[in-house]
């Protein structure tokens, strides 16, 4: 993803713009993060341990999720 | 008899997770020599703008094989469980079915399904529980967790909905076993390929760093996918964490 992975949608909220396959991007971002708070082990669905889809602070939503934390940006 | 015993929304995103309380449920039914519980469950439901949720909107249930005389303690050890252990914030929910007791069980499948593509309220799962004969409490905040503790019920009666919680210990040498080998592990009951392949005993597989099961057609069911660029007669491997999202 070469562009701002977080855009705000209509409430305000920053939601992920790589939906919820986007596995590459998710690290990355995840990688850069100071907040990255790993979720409980029923709820990581990504294979790399360090993932914005594992966090804690993300909360999925239809189609991909908005991140509840300060820590990107 | 039998019971299934499903909790939702316990927590926040400081706290234990559901599946946490859910497991210490079924040791203390266990503890308390009140049964034998099986494993856990989780099941993803809807997750839509008008549905308070921590971060997933996921559920979390077990069956276990209970005295019979001993229901009643169970549902107040849970209901009791749930009141001390939910996280501040939280909107717990307790259903306990007694499945040998339920006359529509596929009414309550239904509402599992249902649960996972509309909005449905507390209202809708009242009715069903009561029509049904199902316990179901509130244990704390708005209680919304009962419509998410239902339905989880459900899904795990439907026995084709969700992933095991924990990960399977496998002994393995060199990162491999026989798919016979994970067939005779106490907490699988098949092992298949996702792609529906006929599998025989001797074909090698290699395991991922956690080796998970699903729920299919009531069994615990392990995947396993052919592994690209195959050597050293190894042509399966564990399904990724990301290929079982969807379970």
């Amino acid at each position: 993803m070469e562009s701002f992975p977080f855009y705000l949608d209509s409430t305000g909220q920053r939601q992920f713009a790589g939906g919820q396959d986007d596995w590459r991007s998710a690290a990355q971002v995840a990688d850069q993060c100071l907040e990255f708070l790993q979720d409980v082990d029923e709820e990581l669905v990504a294979d790399e341990p360090r993932s914005c889809y594992n966090c804690r602070l993300r909360r999925w939503t239809a189609r991909s999720f908005t991140c509840m934390g300060d820590g990107f940006f | 008899m039998q019971i299934a015993i499903s909790i939702d929304d316990t927590d926040n995103l400081e706290s234990r997770g559901t599946g946490a309380l859910a497991s210490l449920l079924a040791e203390e039914i266990e503890l308390r020599r009140w049964g034998r519980s099986h494993y856990v469950t989780r099941h993803q439901l809807l997750v839509h703008p008008d549905i308070p949720y921590t971060s997933h909107n996921s559920a979390m249930c077990f069956t276990a094989d209970i005295v019979p005389e001993y229901l009643q303690s169970i549902i107040d050890y849970a209901a009791g469980f749930l009141d001390r252990e939910s996280a501040t914030g939280s909107d717990p929910g307790l259903c306990v079915v007694p499945i040998d007791r339920l006359e529509r069980c596929a009414d309550l499948i239904h509402f599992g399904h249902r649960a996972k593509e509309v909005v449905l309220s507390k209202e809708d799962a009242y009715a069903l529980a009561s029509r049904s004969g199902i316990h179901l409490s509130e244990h704390g905040g708005t209680g919304q967790g009962v419509i998410g503790a239902l339905a989880g019920a459900g899904l795990r009666l439907s026995g084709n909905d969700g992933r095991l919680k924990g990960c399977l210990p496998v002994a393995a040498r060199n990162g491999c076993v026989s798919v016979a080998e994970l067939r005779a592990h106490d907490d699988v009951d098949e092992v298949r390929s996702i792609d529906g392949i006929e599998l025989s005993g001797d074909e090698q597989v290699r395991l991922g760093d956690k080796v998970k099961t699903v729920l299919l057609e009531g069994k615990a069911v392990l995947l396993i996918e052919p592994l690209a660029g195959a050597a050293d007669g190894v042509a399966w491997q564990t399904c990724s964490k990301q290929r079982l999202k969807r379970f």
